[in-house]
């Protein structure tokens, strides 16, 4: 499963290597975390770091494959 | 070999161990339940920096934290949870419970033997009954009962915080915690701090008005209170400044934190904080980058090191970063509110969200170091006595011979198999690395495979091991006690009972050259080392040997390290009394093994099989066939039967046995044989086996092939083998070899009731077939004295026609009327004969309970209270007394128990 996960804010580039299996792009306010996504657990464990970095996730959705 | 646990040191000499004058008793402060000495810091709030605010409509709010059973602070990481809480606690001017959750605290035993301690160190009276939990994956729901039940009672409500409840992965612990609330109520005042909601049915307490909430909306921090904060800081703004600041962070206590912070370091903090208002960085993220590289080299170099560790303190922060002279920082950090919390004791911790951060800038710039920084963690956090720790940090180095090092070097090993650490252990080793090498690794491996049931790879692991410490021309004494233990344990698996002699012979000495605190701080290791040489002298048929080794286990206080082993034993000891025919105390040790593993919450640990199984066998020969089969049944659902060799002839005995009196002796006679592979055939089981197969043979009418299976069997002349094998012979048709095996056994007395009341049956036979029924008559009648004693009914039952006609008429009939043959004790008057259901069942001790409490007028609901059971279960009990004693009412039933003397 492919997955994006929008968060509030540019990301610094240090941050983003706290997500080393995703990919990154900034873009008006938002930094767009997207990437392969292994299973659910790994799907809650993204959003767990990003609650435990103090990011605000805005959008998160499954992409076409 | 004997008093092998024995504190070393002059007989007589004051044991420190001893309950009383131990300073570490469960009520002392800053004890780790665990044995971890940092612990202590999980139990007590953080300290609050001078620059926090107090905001007086949270601490109102909360303040009806007091009237609700359940609290819910529930913000997002920085938002000022943890503080507002531990503010409001130090200001309420009564002892609160606090316990911090962890990451790596898998499993609701350990959450549970934690807030048992943290209830204890503040204060709340809870007795030992409540138990403890042993097993890190579960806790006993009796034990639940008996802490909501002692909270409910208490004259004041207890507050309990739990931090970070986010960090429970747990399902289970979520619905326990709702019991006792439950149950506990009014005694208990639960407020948690998370992240993430939690699974409590929060509706229902919402419905019922019993829930104070506060969320991140009103966690947030309003422009005016802003601005306060920003003057603790030093730093005054306009107006729309901080409005905007406020609308910029959303009121994030850590991002103003972060800003005030910054701000004050970069020389216009205005117009700093109008560039970053208009920037659109995540908040967090830049600010600390921001903060971070204001802050001195020394300073930014020890925030990133430290990011690997939960917690720190001078030394610790002296072995990362490998320099004096930082021990003022963590505290300057703390003064400022920056990033660091104060745990007291000069224990900090960073706050959880910039560790992450920090985390992530350590990893960016210095990308090998975080396996080193972990290497010196464990190595400090070793030296200083934290083992669970060390290992930690050791694994996520991938230090693994470090590791195993560590855990054979403090006598840890046992660890792998008993107590509240087992399935973290098997967890972080069998990651470990197959490069790994080293004794201490070997060994580790083969305890690993050894606690899984693997007796094959546990044994190659251990001859690995084996040669590595021949090969060695010093080897320490702690990994050769190590290897003893678990070669022992094969010994046991094995059936090689001269090997676990051996071993252990080699044990005795061992214990003097490793450091006598060891022994005391893991007394799991002897207790598991006496347990398994115990089973290995039962296979043998040492009996007397075998309760030596296993009453010292037994006799030795017990706790959650060493409660596996103690069941196990009191599971081996039953055995014995119930081979040499002494049922009751079979049957107290068995009920003693099972009230360990609920009293520790074992769940159904392999080892529990065991002493069902005596239960079941102790019922066949009381002929309750229900209750044996139900046993049997329970003995099986105790999980994966382990390979070893006691259990599985245990097992195949009780089965075959049932089979027999169920009257199937083909499947009786295929249930006999057990399938273990075994160095030495143990001669009880061989014995045994051959009795029922012999009693298969001839109740299908081959009485040749039933004496000729008695033939090989090995005889030491053990009166509990004799008696059994007369009773063989005797049936088969050899009389004179039966009379001969029973002028052998010694006067009755001395053994146990199962031995003389068949050797008295054997000789009853033998006078009643050759026509002195007086005789026949006075033997029996001492026999059905003594049967009458412990219920035991199967030798009777099989006894034979001739017997059972002698049994069934006066004046025998009164002695065995009531127990073995129908009505109860004739009225003296001579009035009509009762008719009465035929043989009376048992009652079982529960339902004995049970019936009493009703005999004094008690509900239900009260019966549950005083037996720490559910009322369903008290129910069950009821109906099952119901229906031996053949009544439909209660006061029925206290009728006819008292009556038939069942009470």
């Amino acid at each position: 499963m492919r997955y994006e996960i929008r968060v509030e804010g540019h990301m610094s580039e240090t941050l983003t290597k706290a997500f080393p299996e995703l990919d990154h792009v900034v873009m008006s306010g938002q930094t767009v975390l997207f990437g392969q996504v292994v299973d659910e657990a790994h799907l809650y464990g993204l959003l767990n770091r990003c609650q435990s970095l103090g990011l605000r996730v805005v959008e998160m959705r499954q992409l076409p494959e | 070999m004997e008093r092998l646990s024995q504190p070393a040191g002059a007989p007589g000499e004051p044991s420190t161990s001893a309950g009383a004058e131990n300073p570490r008793g469960p009520t002392s402060p800053y004890v780790d339940p665990l044995g971890e000495p940092f612990l202590h810091t999980r139990f007590v709030p953080p300290a609050r920096p001078a620059t926090f605010l107090r905001r007086p409509r949270l601490a109102a709010h909360l303040d009806q934290a007091l009237d609700t059973p359940l609290t819910m602070v529930n913000g997002s990481a920085g938002a000022g949870k943890t503080l507002l809480v531990a503010d409001w606690a130090a200001r309420l001017g009564q002892p609160v419970a606090w316990f911090t959750d962890e990451a790596g605290d898998q499993g609701a035993g350990t959450f549970w033997a934690y807030v048992l301690h943290a209830l204890r160190l503040a204060g709340v009276p809870l007795s030992a009954r409540v138990g403890c939990p042993a097993d890190a994956g579960r806790v006993d729901h009796g034990l639940l009962a008996r802490l909501a039940a002692e909270l409910s009672e208490l004259e004041r409500p207890v507050l309990l915080v739990l931090d970070e409840f986010d960090r429970q992965p747990a399902r289970q612990v979520a619905e326990d915690l709702e019991f006792v609330l439950h149950h506990a109520a009014p005694g208990l005042r639960l407020v948690l701090v998370t992240r993430t909601e939690p699974l409590l049915p929060l509706h229902r307490y919402r419905a019922a008005g019993a829930i104070t909430e506060i969320r991140d909306a009103e966690l947030a921090f309003t422009p005016g209170e802003a601005a306060a904060l920003l003057d603790r800081h030093e730093l005054r703004l306009p107006d729309d400044a901080v409005r905007a600041l406020v609308e910029r962070t959303r009121g994030w206590a850590a991002g103003l934190r972060l800003c005030a912070l910054a701000a004050r370091e970069s020389g216009d903090p205005e117009a700093y904080l109008r560039e970053f208002e208009a920037g659109r960085s995540t908040i967090a993220d830049f600010l600390l980058a921001e903060v971070l590289k204001r802050q001195p080299a020394g300073t930014q170099d020890l925030l990133l090191r430290v990011s690997v560790v939960d917690r720190f303190c001078p030394g610790l922060v002296r072995a990362l970063t490998g320099r004096d002279g930082l021990e003022p920082v963590p505290a300057g950090l703390h003064r400022q509110n920056a990033f660091v919390e104060d745990l007291g004791h000069s224990w900090y911790r960073l706050h959880p969200l910039f560790a992450e951060i920090l985390r992530a800038h350590l990893r960016e710039r210095a990308p090998h170091l975080e396996p080193e920084l972990h290497r010196r963690a464990a190595r400090w956090l070793r030296d200083s006595g934290a083992l669970p720790r060390a290992l930690a940090h050791s694994a996520a180095a991938q230090d693994w011979e470090f590791a195993a090092g560590a855990l054979v070097g403090d006598l840890a090993i046992g660890q792998l198999f008993t107590g509240l650490r087992a399935d973290d252990l098997a967890g972080l080793f069998g990651r470990m690395a197959p490069e790994a090498a080293g004794t201490a690794a070997e060994l580790v491996r083969a305890a690993h495979e050894l606690s899984r049931n693997d007796v094959e790879r546990g044994l190659s692991h251990l001859r690995r091991a084996e040669g590595r410490l021949a090969a060695q021309r010093a080897p320490g004494a702690a990994e050769r006690l190590s290897c003893v233990l678990l070669e022992t344990l094969a010994a046991r698996l094995t059936g090689s009972p001269c090997r676990a002699e051996r071993a252990v012979a080699a044990a005795s000495e061992l214990r003097h050259e490793v450091p006598a605190r060891l022994l005391e701080e893991h007394p799991e290791l002897l207790a598991l080392l006496l347990t398994h040489l115990g089973s290995a002298r039962v296979w043998a048929g040492s009996f007397d040997a075998a309760r030596a080794a296993l009453s010292e286990v037994v006799g030795h206080p017990g706790g959650p390290a060493t409660a596996l082993p103690r069941q196990d034993c009191l599971a081996h000891l039953a055995l014995i009394d119930y081979l040499e025919g002494r049922l009751e105390s079979a049957e107290r040790e068995a009920l003693a093994a099972k009230a360990e593993t609920e009293r520790f919450g074992l769940g159904r640990p392999a080892g529990a099989a065991l002493g069902r199984l005596v239960l079941a066998a102790v019922a066949v020969e009381r002929d309750e066939l229900d209750q044996a089969e139900a046993l049997l049944a329970e003995a099986a659902a105790c999980g994966p039967a382990a390979p070893d060799p006691v259990t599985a002839a245990g097992r195949s005995l009780a089965t075959a046995r049932l089979l027999l009196a169920r009257g199937d002796p083909q499947a009786a006679l295929e249930a006999a044989a057990p399938a273990v592979t075994v160095h030495v055939a143990s001669p009880w089981a061989e014995l045994g086996s051959a009795l029922v197969a012999s009693a298969a043979h001839l109740a299908e009418g081959r009485p040749d092939t039933a004496l000729k299976v008695l033939e090989h069997v090995p005889h030491g002349g053990e009166p509990e083998c004799t008696a059994g094998l007369a009773w063989a012979r005797l049936a088969a048709g050899d009389r004179d070899a039966a009379i001969g095996l029973v002028d052998r056994l010694g006067p009755p007395g001395l053994t146990g009731t199962g031995v003389s009341v068949r050797a008295a049956l054997v000789r009853a036979r033998v006078a009643e077939e050759a026509g002195d029924v007086a005789t026949a008559r006075k033997l029996l009648a001492r026999a059905l004295l003594e049967g009458r004693r412990e219920r035991l009914r199967r030798p009777f039952l099989d006894a034979g026609p001739g017997i059972r006609r002698l049994v069934d008429t006066p004046p025998l009939q009164s002695l065995a009327a009531g127990w073995l043959t129908p009505g109860g004790p004739r009225p003296r008057d001579g009035g009509a004969a009762e008719p009465g259901p035929l043989v009376v069942e048992e009652l079982s001790g529960r339902e004995r309970e049970v019936v009493r409490c009703l005999g004094q007028l008690m509900t239900t609901e009260e019966i549950a209270a005083d037996l720490y059971v559910s009322v369903n279960t008290v129910k069950t009990h009821l109906k099952s007394a119901y229906r031996k004693l053949g009544v439909s009412r209660r006061g029925e039933a206290v009728r006819q128990a008292r009556a038939r003397g069942l009470l």
